[in-house]
């Protein structure tokens, strides 16, 4: 008798659990939550994103088309490049996704192809129309906060720059690394800034630089600015959650390994300083979910074509280049398809 | 008097067993603060399904000053109702091991539902791992167990 009083009990108790649940779900004082705090010795930490910042990409499946334009290589007669284009790859994955520490490393891979007129009449055109240029790279960036205001940002990049094609895949000596830090203030929701100091190849060359890092929401939540000078900058303009609008530039630049470069003496380890000032606009939208598309569209503006010995810092040395060249500018454009992160 | 006494410690041992394994699921009731700050969220139970509504918004108005609503929902008809209130955790089971499965999230800022599991680091803190598809494409948000004091 005493056990089955016992199991009507057991039986009555947990009936009567999920009765409280279900029941605690229909009215409810919310003020009483404002009023509150966090539990143990845990602490606030600030976030890396302030309100309607552009989605993270997790996987972007891109193309890019640059339209006609000359090519002028040294003193030589200018060669006319039909077109530039080539797809873009790029992934960047959450690792470690903690309150106190963020770690996001991605893969990217790019290549651009060139199709010139009259390519053979010059050996550095001829290897440009042969080989193009390639990139592969990794990139670990580290958000760091210290509390609900400071923290630190740090990106890594390790990219291997040049004419390889993937079976005869460029030697890991040729790796050519930049990085950023930045110590910075999340002053509220809508606003983010901070300091630092970058090593970049965005100039073509290896250069180190202050940077600014700028990211701001308006009250009105329609307008922002997310920039890291000098690098890039962009107006948003938020048309929804799932509809953004972009007008800015980004300064894009490698040095790239010429190994198929070849009859200049006086070059034994040609490097491409390649870097072009993109002014463009951007369209971005969510076509299901988590697919999003984006379209730009803009001028390429040259900032350096030219061909050095070697990988070095230049600085603010006025060192001569071992071939000076020039590109006309050109209009661009660039598709991709996107997995934006949760 | 023997088998009486076997079959009362038997009884006992699968009572306490139960017991233990619900005070292990319901371990996860409560009010929780996400990781960004911006909102509280209450885990309840219903039946046998953990769920979690919005009952905090560190900014709870619009730039209007009105109550914020789920504008970003992707159905039209739900745009107009109070993020407050709002049940952003729905259909999670106890697993074991301290892990909540099977159940989804709402993000109210881009409108997107995501696959959920949630694991209990420690007695305060959730880790709460929304993704798309499989768990490698997803994002982990760290929540902190709130204690409201009463008025």
């Amino acid at each position: 008798m005493r056990i089955w009083l016992s199991i009507f009990v057991f039986a009555f108790a947990l009936g009567a659990q999920g009765q409280e649940g279900d029941t605690a779900v229909v009215a409810e004082d919310f003020s009483m939550y404002a009023d509150a705090e966090l539990a143990g010795d845990a602490k606030r930490f600030c976030t890396s994103k302030v309100f309607d910042q552009s989605p993270n990409k997790l996987i972007s499946l891109g193309y890019d088309f640059q339209g006609g334009h000359d090519l002028l290589i040294g003193v030589a007669e200018p060669l006319r490049v039909q077109a530039v284009h080539g797809i873009r790859l790029g992934s960047n994955f959450p690792v470690i996704s903690k309150t106190n520490l963020l770690l996001n490393v991605g893969i990217n891979y790019w290549e651009a192809n060139y199709q010139i007129e009259k390519a053979e009449n010059h050996p550095l055109a001829r290897s440009l129309q042969n080989r193009g240029l390639r990139t592969t790279g990794v990139t670990a960036t580290v958000f760091k906060p210290f509390n609900d205001k400071n923290f630190i940002f740090a990106q890594s990049v390790f990219d291997l720059n040049g004419d390889y094609y993937l079976p005869d895949f460029q030697s890991l000596t040729y790796t050519r690394v930049s990085g950023t830090v930045i110590y910075g203030w999340k002053k509220h929701d809508r606003l983010l800034y901070g300091f630092g100091v970058s090593r970049t190849y965005r100039i073509g060359e290896a250069n180190y630089i202050p940077v600014f890092m700028y990211n701001y929401t308006a009250p009105s939540r329609k307008w922002g600015v997310e920039s890291v000078f000098p690098a890039r900058a962009n107006l948003r303009r938020t048309f929804n959650a799932r509809t953004l609008a972009f007008f800015g530039y980004e300064l894009e630049g490698q040095t790239y390994r010429l190994s198929s470069l070849r009859g200049f003496d006086n070059i034994m380890n040609p490097e491409l300083r390649r870097s072009e000032l993109r002014i463009r606009f951007t369209f971005e939208r969510s076509l299901k979910d988590f697919i999003w598309v984006s379209a730009q569209a803009g001028l390429r503006y040259n900032w350096s074509f030219n061909v050095d010995d070697g990988d070095f810092f230049r600085g603010f040395g006025n060192q001569p280049y071992a071939l000076e060249n020039d590109l006309s500018n050109a209009l661009f454009f660039n598709v991709s398809v996107n997995l934006v992160s949760p | 008097m023997k088998r009486k006494t076997a079959f009362s410690a038997l009884f006992s041992i699968i009572f306490i067993a139960a017991a233990w394994g619900q005070t292990q699921a319901d371990a996860i009731l409560g009010v929780w603060e996400s990781g960004n700050g911006k909102a509280r969220i209450k885990i309840d139970k219903a039946g046998d399904k953990y769920t979690g509504r919005i009952v905090w918004l560190r900014e709870p108005n619009d730039e209007a000053g009105k109550p914020k609503v789920d504008k970003n929902n992707p159905e039209e008809a739900l745009r107009t109702k109070p993020l407050l209130g709002y049940s952003m955790l729905k259909g999670f089971s106890y697993k074991g091991e301290k892990t909540w499965e099977d159940g989804t999230i709402y993000d109210p800022e881009s409108g997107s539902t995501y696959s959920c599991t949630i694991t209990m680091t420690d007695d305060n803190t959730l880790d709460v791992r929304g993704y798309i598809g499989v768990s490698l494409f997803g994002r982990t948000d760290v929540w902190k167990r709130v204690v409201v004091k009463k008025k």
